[in-house]
Order: C-alpha cells, then sequence, then structure tokens
C-alpha cells in the first residue's frame, strides 16, 4: 500500500488547528493576570525550541515516531517502556479535550442531553475520520483552517465593532506583571498548549517535503501563538482580570455579551463551532498519536484497527476521571503541572540530549 | 468479445453475442447462402433490404444490403448506383469480365467514394450492416464491400436545455456521437485534439469516444482511464449515466465525481484545463473527468462575464449551497435547542405564528420538504402546459390554504421555499440532488442534536468529500490539498489575463496558458 503523505500547508493547518483547539476557548495560564496575552509571546520562543528539539530527532530518523527512536536510543527495554508511558497520558489528555467540548454545550444549550450522547457522537466522529486515513484527516484539517480563520475574523471583528473592548483592562504593565506573565508562560503555557506538539511526533514521518519540516511547523506556532495571544488579549479586555480568571470558558462569556444594533446577539453558535471544531481536531491528534504508538510498540501491521479500542477508552475516561467540572479543572491544573512537562519537554529533550551524547561519541553500534 | 475497434475500424469477433459460442462464419462465394444468412440472423427484421442486380448481360450477380431507417436513402442510393456503375469500361471489356474482374471494378468505384471497408466474416458484415452501412455481396466472391451511408432521422443541433447561459455559445449536443465530436472540434482547432474511439456493451455495442488534448491533459490519467473503460464488462451502455456509474472510484458515496455537460464550450473548456471528455453515442451528455467538487458550481458563462460579476455570482451560489443544505436544518435546530439565539423580538414573532401549529418544528419542515419534493418531481414528468398547473397549485394553494389552516407557520414555509429555491441555483443537476438528499440527513440529524449535530456531521461530510478521488485527483482540490495557484478560479474568477497557468493537478508540464511561455510546474498529486 502508498504510504500516506502529508503537504507542507496541510501541516501547517493541522498545528495551528491543534494549538487553537481548547486553548482559544478555555482560560490559558492558570493564574495568569491580566497580562495572558503577553505570557503566551513569551512562550513562544520556548514552544518553537521544544518544536526544534521533536523536528530535530525526526530528521535523525525519518521513518520513525517518538516510541520507535526512543527504542533506538535508550535500548529497547527502557524504550519501549517511555513509549508505553505515553499512552494514557495521550488518551488522558484528549479524553481532557472531550470533556471540556462536552461541558461547554451542556452548560450552553444542551442541558438536558446526557454527555455519553453528546461526547459519543464527537468520538464516532473521531473514529470515522481515523478510518479513513491521516492524508483525508490532514485535507479535512486543511479545509477547517479556512473555516476556522473566517469565523475567528467575524467574531473578532464584531467584538470590536461593538465597542466591548477597554484598553484599561490590559494596561498598564508594571515590572511585577512582566514576573508573573514569565511565571505563568513558563512552564504552564509553554506546556499547553505548545508542549502537546509532542503529538506531531507521530504524525511527521508521514510528512513529504522534510526540507520545509522546520520553517513550516515555526510558521504554524508563530502564527497560533499570535492568534491566541490577540484572543485572549480581546477577551480580558473585554472581560476584565476578575471576570476572565471566574468563568469556565472567557471566549462564549465575551461572544454573549454582544449586541451590535439589536440584532446581532448572541453570536454563541460561532464559539460552539469554534470549540467543536478545535476539540476535534485536537482529540483526533490524540487519538491518531495514541494508535499510532500502540501500533508501532506492538507491531500491529493494520493501525486502523486500533482506531476504535482508543476512542472508546477516550470516551470513557472522559467521563469517569471527575465527577464534575471544577474537580475536573483542579486535576488538570495537577496533571498540567506534574504530569504534562515531563512527556512534552523532558523526555523529548533527554531523548535528543542522549542521541547527541550518543552519537557524538559513537556508543550507536 | 473483442471491444476495441481502435484502429483497424474493423471488429474481429469470434463469440456470438446471443450464445456466446463461437459463431462466425466467414462469408461463403455463395450469394443466396449469404444472403439467407444474414436474414436469418436478423431474424427476418422488415427494415433489412436486399436488392439484387445482374449485371453485365447476367454474368455477376450482385446484392446490395442495408438497412431502412438508419441509412440516408439518397446516399444508399448513390453508393449503389456509383459502385455498380460500368460506363467507364467499354463494351470489349465489360463483356469479357469475370466475377473476380467485376468485384474489383466495383471495389474500386467503392473506393473512389471514400469510407469504404471490406469485411470476411457475417460479424463484421453485420456489425456494419447496424451501424448503417450499406453492403455490396458478390456472387462467386467470399468478401464484401461496405460504404458508409449512415444517416436516418437525427435530432438537429439546438439550444441547450438543463445548461443555458445568457451569454455564449448556443449550442448544445445531439444524440449523434460524430455531431457531437465535430462541436468540439469547431471549437478547438488544433491537431493536438486527439479522439479514441471505443465499441462498450455487449449487445448495445455503443460507441464511446475519448477525448483530450496530447500534452495537455496527463498522459497517466488517460491511461488509467482508458484501462478503467477496457475492464466494463455490461450488456448495454444506453447513455453516459451507466459510465459515469460504472468507473466511480467511490460508489458508496452521495456525491457525484463526474461532471456531465451538454455544452461544447463546456468540453472544450474542461478540455483546455487538462481534462478527458467521454463521449456516448445516443446522449447529448458528455462525461468529463476528473472531477473536482467545485467544478459543479462553475458555469462557462462565468468566463465570458466580467470577472467582477462572475465572481460575485459564484459566491452567491455557493451561498445557495449553504442555504439548500443547512436551512431548514438550522431553523429546526434553532427553535428547538437554541431559542437564545434569535433575537428576542423575532423569537416572539416566530412563537405567536407557531402559536396554532399542532406539530413540532421538525415534522413541520419535514412536511413542508416532502410536500415540496412531490411537487417538483410531478412537475418535471409532467407534460409542460400541466407542469404549470401542478407548480400553481402545489405553489400557491398548498402553501397558501396550509399556513391560513394553521398546519404550518409561515415562518416555515418562506424556509422551505428559499431552500427550494436555493436548490435550483446549483448549476449541476446532479449535485442539486446530491444536496437534496442530504438535505433531509442533516434535517433529523437537527432535529436530534441541534447544532451540534449539524457541525459534527460536517466535519464528518468533508472528511468524507476529502476522501474522494475522481481519477486519483482529490475531489476537493484546490481546497484540500491546498494549490495557491488555482485560488484564482475556485471560489473568485480573477481577470482572465491573471490566469496564466494552467490549473495544477490537472496536467503535468505545459501549464502557461498563453503560448511560447512555458512555465513548466511540476505536477504533484499527493498534495
Amino acid at each position: 500500500m502508498r504510504k500516506e503523505a502529508i503537504g507542507p500547508s496541510q501541516l501547517f493547518a493541522m498545528i495551528v488547528l491543534f494549538e487553537l483547539g481548547t486553548a482559544l476557548v478555555v482560560p490559558v495560564g492558570l493564574e495568569s493576570g491580566h497580562a495572558v496575552w503577553l505570557s503566551i509571546l513569551m512562550a513562544l520562543p520556548g514552544g518553537i525550541l521544544l518544536y526544534l528539539v521533536f523536528t530535530h530527532l525526526y530528521l535523525q530518523f525519518p521513518d520513525l515516531i517518538i516510541s520507535g527512536y526512543a527504542r533506538k536510543i535508550l535500548g529497547p527495554w527502557i524504550g519501549w517502556t517511555v513509549g508505553l508511558l505515553f499512552l494514557p497520558v495521550l488518551l488522558y489528555n484528549g479524553s481532557r479535550n472531550l470533556r471540556e467540548a462536552g461541558d461547554l454545550l451542556i452548560s450552553a444549550s444542551y442541558d438536558k442531553t446526557p454527555i455519553l450522547i453528546i461526547d459519543s457522537i464527537m468520538i464516532i466522529a473521531v473514529m470515522y475520520i481515523l478510518s479513513l486515513g491521516i492524508e483525508v484527516f490532514a485535507r479535512t484539517a486543511e479545509i477547517f483552517f479556512w473555516i476556522i480563520i473566517v469565523m475567528g475574523l467575524i467574531c473578532i471583528f464584531i467584538v470590536i465593532a461593538a465597542g466591548l473592548v477597554e484598553l484599561k483592562n490590559l494596561f498598564p504593565i508594571h515590572g511585577n506583571d512582566l514576573w508573573e506573565a514569565l511565571g505563568s508562560a513558563y512552564p504552564n503555557i509553554w506546556i499547553f498548549p505548545f508542549g502537546e506538539v509532542v503529538c506531531f511526533t507521530t504524525i511527521l514521518p508521514h510528512f513529504s517535503k522534510s526540507r520545509k519540516i522546520k520553517k513550516t511547523g515555526i510558521v504554524a506556532i508563530t502564527l497560533s501563538a499570535c492568534l491566541l495571544s490577540f484572543t485572549h488579549a480581546i477577551e480580558m479586555g473585554v472581560l476584565g482580570e476578575n471576570l476572565y480568571s471566574r468563568t469556565t470558558f472567557p471566549m462564549f462569556t465575551t461572544i454573549t455579551l454582544v449586541n451590535v444594533a439589536n440584532f446581532i446577539q448572541r453570536l454563541d453558535a460561532l464559539v460552539m463551532l469554534t470549540l467543536i471544531i478545535g476539540v476535534f481536531f485536537k482529540m483526533t491528534v490524540y487519538c491518531y498519536a495514541a494508535v499510532a504508538i500502540t501500533a508501532d510498540l506492538f507491531k500491529v501491521r493494520d493501525s486502523k484497527k486500533l482506531v476504535i479500542p482508543a476512542a472508546v477508552v477516550m470516551l470513557f475516561s472522559s467521563f469517569v476521571s471527575a465527577e464534575n467540572y471544577p474537580v475536573h479543572m483542579s486535576e488538570g491544573k495537577v496533571f498540567l503541572e506534574n504530569i504534562l512537562p515531563i512527556f512534552c519537554a523532558v523526555i523529548p529533550v533527554l531523548l535528543f540530549l542522549i542521541h547527541r551524547v550518543r552519537k557524538k561519541f559513537g556508543l550507536y553500534r | 468479445m473483442d471491444k476495441t475497434t481502435k484502429e483497424s475500424g474493423q471488429a474481429a469477433q469470434t463469440v456470438d453475442s446471443a450464445g456466446g459460442k463461437p459463431h462466425n462464419p466467414p462469408i461463403s462465394p455463395d450469394l443466396e447462402e449469404n444472403i439467407t444468412q444474414i436474414k436469418a440472423r436478423l431474424g427476418n427484421s422488415p427494415d433489412l433490404i436486399i436488392r439484387t442486380y445482374e449485371l453485365i448481360n447476367r454474368t455477376a450477380r450482385v446484392a446490395a444490403v442495408y438497412m431502412i431507417g438508419i441509412t440516408d436513402r439518397e446516399m444508399v442510393d448513390h453508393f449503389i448506383s456509383h459502385v455498380m456503375s460500368f460506363e467507364s469500361l467499354n463494351d470489349d471489356i465489360r463483356l469479357a469480365a469475370t466475377t473476380a474482374e467485376v468485384y474489383s471494378y466495383i471495389k474500386d468505384n467503392a473506393l473512389s467514394i471514400g469510407k469504404e471497408k471490406l469485411v470476411q466474416d457475417i460479424n463484421g458484415l453485420l456489425e456494419a450492416l447496424l451501424s448503417g452501412d450499406t453492403i455490396i455481396l458478390v456472387d462467386g466472391l467470399g468478401e464484401a464491400v461496405s460504404g458508409s451511408t449512415c444517416g436516418g432521422e437525427v435530432r438537429p443541433v439546438s439550444e441547450a436545455s438543463t445548461q443555458v447561459a445568457i451569454r455564449g455559445s448556443k449550442e448544445s449536443f445531439t444524440e449523434t456521437i460524430s455531431t457531437n465530436i465535430a462541436l468540439v472540434r469547431k471549437i478547438i482547432k488544433n491537431p493536438d485534439l486527439w479522439t479514441e474511439t471505443m465499441k462498450l456493451g455487449d449487445v448495445t455495442h455503443t460507441d464511446i469516444t475519448i477525448m483530450y488534448i496530447h500534452g495537455i491533459a496527463d498522459e497517466e490519467t488517460i491511461k488509467v482511464f482508458k484501462k478503467k473503460l477496457q475492464e466494463i464488462k455490461v450488456d448495454s451502455i444506453l447513455e453516459s449515466g451507466y459510465i459515469e456509474q460504472i468507473i466511480e472510484d467511490n460508489k458508496y458515496s452521495p456525491f457525484p465525481t463526474l461532471y456531465n455537460t451538454e455544452r461544447p464550450d463546456s468540453v472544450a473548456g474542461n478540455l483546455l484545463d487538462g481534462r478527458i471528455a467521454i463521449f456516448v453515442d445516443g446522449t447529448p451528455f458528455v462525461l468529463i473527468a476528473p472531477t473536482t467538487f467545485f467544478m459543479f458550481f462553475h458555469t462557462v458563462e462565468d468566463y465570458y462575464q466580467r470577472y467582477d460579476i462572475s465572481t460575485l455570482i459564484r459566491l452567491l451560489r455557493f451561498l445557495c449551497l449553504l442555504i439548500s443544505l443547512y436551512g431548514p436544518a438550522i431553523f429546526v435546530a434553532a427553535l428547538n435547542f437554541h431559542q437564545e439565539m434569535i433575537p428576542t423580538p423575532l423569537l416572539i414573532n416566530l412563537a405567536s405564528q407557531r402559536e396554532g401549529v399542532p406539530f413540532p418544528a421538525f415534522v413541520e419542515a419535514v412536511m413542508m420538504e416532502v410536500t415540496f419534493e412531490i411537487i417538483r418531481e410531478a412537475g418535471v414528468r409532467m407534460p409542460s402546459p400541466i407542469g404549470q398547473t401542478v407548480s400553481i397549485i402545489g405553489g400557491l394553494v398548498l402553501g397558501t390554504a396550509a399556513v391560513q389552516a394553521g398546519i404550518v407557520s409561515p415562518a416555515m414555509v418562506i424556509v422551505v421555499s428559499l431552500t427550494g429555491i436555493s436548490s435550483f441555483a446549483t448549476p449541476a443537476f446532479n449535485m442539486a440532488l446530491s444536496i437534496r438528499m442530504l438535505r433531509f440527513i442533516i434535517m433529523v440529524i437537527a432535529a436530534f442534536m441541534g447544532l451540534y449535530g449539524i457541525a459534527i456531521f460536517t466535519i464528518m461530510l468533508i472528511a468524507h468529500m476529502c476522501s474522494l478521488r475522481s481519477l486519483g485527483v482529490p475531489y476537493m482540490s484546490p481546497l484540500g490539498p491546498f494549490v495557491p495557484e488555482n485560488q484564482k478560479d475556485t471560489f473568485l474568477r480573477s481577470p482572465l489575463t491573471f490566469m496564466k497557468i494552467r490549473k495544477r493537478l490537472l496536467n503535468k508540464g505545459n501549464s502557461s496558458t498563453a503560448p511560447g511561455k512555458k512555465t513548466a510546474k511540476r505536477n504533484s498529486y499527493e498534495h
């Protein structure tokens, strides 16, 4: 069978959609103050450096996914174990996205629909698209990239046109705020959403033009950082620091305040669509990563067989992991601070360093 | 059975189509036996005409065989009289001529008319006969001359009825394949316009011609396509729709993956983009491959009008696509799940309209949509004078009466009729049909899951469309995969002077539309 191939513009669209995903809708950086937009930009260089680590490893092992080269670098036993450890993290993080989308939908307008139904519909779509293959997924991402951009522009334009943005909520920024911003940028924003790009280590082997890999990814990450920063600046400008940190979905709250000429009001649908599309793509990437690593670890020839089990695990863990949304959020905090950095940053950087060392001293046989 | 008659023009048929057993005797030297054989094979059909002559002092017996109705009467008479005229010979030779010599005169005479060919066996003879040829059989010779006298009643070239254009050529294809090919040749006067002919259908022996511009169309695509056509094994090809359904890559898709048109200028334009056209004898609808989704929303007229107007009209068509797909679904979703999204005064207005309506919004919408589909279907099949009556009864009486009787709300009538009219704005009828079907599915989903269901279904729908391919070309190109240079002619229609580079994905090399300015861009099929 022909190897599925992804072009630069498709990878670009996938990374942007993945980065924006939930980060656009939920508050990022946990305890960042009104300088959240600055924290996002501060986290950008770290995100790019991390991406360069991934691409370096990819260029060294162009046909292998992360669990594959972990075995090469750390030896079969340790490498295999490290690969296995990725699985629960990927599945859990994917299920967190699903949970967030489900809760937003329920709080927005599906208060009578069971969360199982809402989540399983999303999961069915994930299964369907993954059964069509990563190439189809990439092409779909390309189309939705434009849809998200258009919807985002409409939202931003209308929020600004409604005269809701108050710059006094964003400025002034004192020296103290800068340190605070830096504190929330590293490690929190650095890991979520930028560190999560670790999932793409399983997609990169499908990339067709390895010469363009660095440029494509860096531009995509920079663009998404700018979009995120801008969106969160607007959210902060509309809501103010107090409201921003208290609402579950700042973007949703922002858009409900819009009222232009008593006619354009309640654009919640656009936010819901943004969230659905973002969550969908993020979850699909997580699910794909989990499937690819499983297939690699257990030598499953036809990885599409694993899509259904992985998706079902994701579905159930999304609502058994926490009994309600506040618990979910506090778990998320623990997860984001303690577990995610290990997998998104520590392990890849260690792999990178060990690989450099082994290569330099000729320790590869 | 051998289906290809490409080079020789003579089918070497070895298997009898009806019985499947070898039954192809050579033409016997005995004239009577041949005539009996032909009559028997054609079941003594009354439209078979056999005229026998005794030439030159009754030394040579000759028979002319043709089918009435599919031949041109005048041409037959002319052919026969021309073939059998021996005035140019002097009497001595004429009187002394042997059968073989008579036959060679006949052959020479036929040659001077042109389009003659020799047949050696009965099956070849029958095939020529049924294609409208006149056959000359000579007693004592195991060979026959056939001359093309093809004719009969044909519909003249008339105005296009399904793809009407305000501006542009008024010609449309007819049912005769040779006329259709000629119509395209008249537009593209270029030696690189190549055609290849084959016969398909074990019973119907339908002529199929594929046409492409050598050097612009991708060789690989043509090869794949020809292979696909040759693999077709069916009894009959009655319309190009048969071929369309057989060679489609994905049979379980609601979307058509081949485009059809009855306009020669549309075919010419697509050929110039590097596509392949498939002509089928007996239908004015020519297939075009490879097809992308956006082709169904373009018309040739877009290129004839000025670019700004064409761009706006194109955008309008895409808006109509969205309305006809999502119109009733969004209305139902908003009423059932998302009342808060409707501005309050409008919501109160809608609620008061729906006050006396005894059905949920979904039932109301389905009822109206089904009624609309019934009226439309009845209107299509009716003779045109009655068709108008149907539309008046349907539109005015049903619509107004249903509202006044309190069965549906006026807002629903507006939504349904807007949807209906929007679906007519899709230039391609087969795409409009697919959209009609999907509209009902989306409506059901909207009734159960609201906007969330619509969004998820849309993601799945677009993913499905991205997975489709038409002859190897991704269906959603140039959007997914994204091809920047083709964006000038997808949603927009940029000025003609900007479109110097021929669309990618369809042709390798030779990508400049301006002669002498070749920007050989490599084509990539994957992304």
